[in-house]
């Protein structure tokens, strides 16, 4: 089941990519299928997080003027080395979080602008402008929508919903029955 | 259990994994860079024709949700207003809207139609479905391809002037890479054909929207607010098409280039119809045989 899950928060994630670009173009440097991916990799998943990262670069690569192969190149590379940095370090605070997301935006957006340049495809976009809008863009809304991954997917988050209700009806308990 | 693995043994395989999937990634680019012997790959036929599905449904999704938030937009407006007159209104707005809408996309209709009375060469009317996903490249989807006559390379055009060229093709797509891409270039002149000789090319300029013409004369006169027309001489645009505007100018001097700025004739960032020129640029003449350095000794 949670693979199922994560194909869902994957293709949600790839519609918005191409969808919010055309609402309104600023949106498009929102990375969405990154913050999946890095999601998956923080939660230590070494393949699903590999195998996402190739599905989420690809997905993005298709329909772009860009090479295909080359976001799938980097997405991958990007979840492994956060992956190896997870099974490292305690990275479930999140705040630390936040500088993670950072790093992956600029490795990923690195690794793609390297390979584009070097087999002969150089973006039209100017790099620091484009990477610098792609930072604060993801990491903002990715903030968010690790939150809200996290609440959907860990089964601290279940537990926690599932002692929510039943520590309220432990509260209710004694008095409610003699009441009775 | 075979099936179950340890974090051990996932954490050994990872790398293996991450080697294997890098491969694959390269040797998509590997493919993908290459050029075959029509000038179009392949595997990009196969991959857009593919994805055009997706692309057309996102396109509907968004639109659909634009509407969604207009409406919204639209019922907080009226929110003080008394119910009937609330009513009223909203119905009068709707109705409204739609007639501008209607009337701004009659108007961009008109416009294609005339533009095949002006250049005289056959047209496809295609819809704009996406812009680029990865926002690197200056280049937009549109919903026709090859199964509609279009080529690769074919002026993509509006009413108001030209946006790009057909770079990628699958049978119901079509990328085309717009003016405002670093890479695109056309032949241009400023003013009239036989007016002028004013001659250069343009080349985009990334994202900032604007053009550049360069290698004017800096004897010739340019002034803020001249058009810009093509030449034809690129082999992909046919000649007298609008480019844009001469917006800024930066005198040349006689040994010296002007420098000049153009905003594009068509609204780029507003794009919702274009028009693929079905034009095939004349073919040029062969080498002349009686020119002195030609080897004679195959006749």
């Amino acid at each position: 089941m949670p693979q199922l899950k994560i194909a869902a928060a994957l293709a949600v994630a790839i519609i918005l990519q191409l969808s919010l670009g055309g609402i309104w173009p600023p949106l498009s440097y929102i990375d969405f299928p990154l913050v999946v991916v890095v999601y998956i990799a923080l939660q230590r998943h070494a393949w699903q997080a590999l195998i996402v990262g190739t599905i989420a670069g690809l997905a993005i690569d298709a329909p772009s003027r860009g090479l295909i192969g080359a976001g799938g190149f980097s997405k991958t590379l990007t979840a492994y080395l956060i992956y190896i940095a997870a099974t490292r370090v305690n990275l479930e605070n999140p705040l630390l979080r936040i500088p993670v997301l950072a790093a992956a935006i600029l490795i990923d957006s690195a690794i793609y602008f390297f390979w584009h340049r070097s087999l002969g495809y150089p973006p039209s976009m100017p790099f620091m402008q484009t990477i610098s809008y792609r930072l604060i863009g993801t990491t903002i809304v990715g903030t968010f929508a690790l939150y809200l991954l996290d609440s959907l997917f860990t089964e601290r988050a279940r537990q926690r919903r599932t002692f929510a209700s039943r520590r309220k009806g432990a509260r209710r308990g004694p008095s409610t029955l003699r009441r009775r | 259990m075979a099936a179950i693995r340890t974090q051990k043994e996932i954490r050994q395989r990872a790398p293996i994994w991450l080697g294997i999937l890098l491969l694959t990634n390269l040797v998509i680019m590997a493919v993908d860079a290459r050029d075959s012997v029509t000038r179009q790959r392949l595997l990009r036929v196969w991959v857009q024709a593919l994805v055009s599905p997706a692309q057309s449904l996102s396109s509907g999704a968004s639109g659909a949700s634009t509407s969604f938030f207009r409406e919204i937009v639209n019922f907080r407006q009226t929110a003080g207003e008394n119910e009937r007159l609330k009513e009223d209104l909203a119905t009068a707005q709707l109705d409204l809207r739609k007639a501008q809408q209607a009337n701004v996309e009659n108007e961009r209709l008109k416009g294609l139609l005339n533009l095949k009375e002006q250049t005289g060469y056959d047209q496809v009317a295609a819809r704009v479905i996406a812009r680029d996903s990865s926002i690197w490249f200056n280049t937009i989807t549109i919903n026709r391809g090859s199964s509609s006559g279009i080529a690769l390379n074919m002026p993509v055009v509006t009413g108001g002037g030209i946006v790009g060229r057909v770079i990628a093709l699958s049978p119901w797509t079509a990328q085309v890479m717009m003016v405002t891409d670093e890479k695109a270039a056309a032949g241009a002149i400023v003013g009239q054909l036989s007016g002028s000789g004013a001659l250069g090319s343009v080349r985009g300029l990334g994202n900032s929207g604007l053009i550049e013409m360069r290698y004017v004369s800096g004897l010739q006169n340019v002034e803020v607010g001249n058009y810009i027309l093509t030449t034809g001489q690129d082999g992909i645009y046919p000649p007298g098409l609008n480019v844009g505007e001469v917006v800024q100018v930066k005198p040349g001097t006689a040994t010296q280039p002007h420098q000049i700025l153009i905003k594009p004739g068509a609204k780029l960032d507003q794009l919702e119809e274009v028009a693929v020129l079905l034009y095939r640029p004349p073919q040029r003449a062969a080498p002349e045989q009686t020119l002195p350095n030609v080897d004679k000794t195959k006749k």
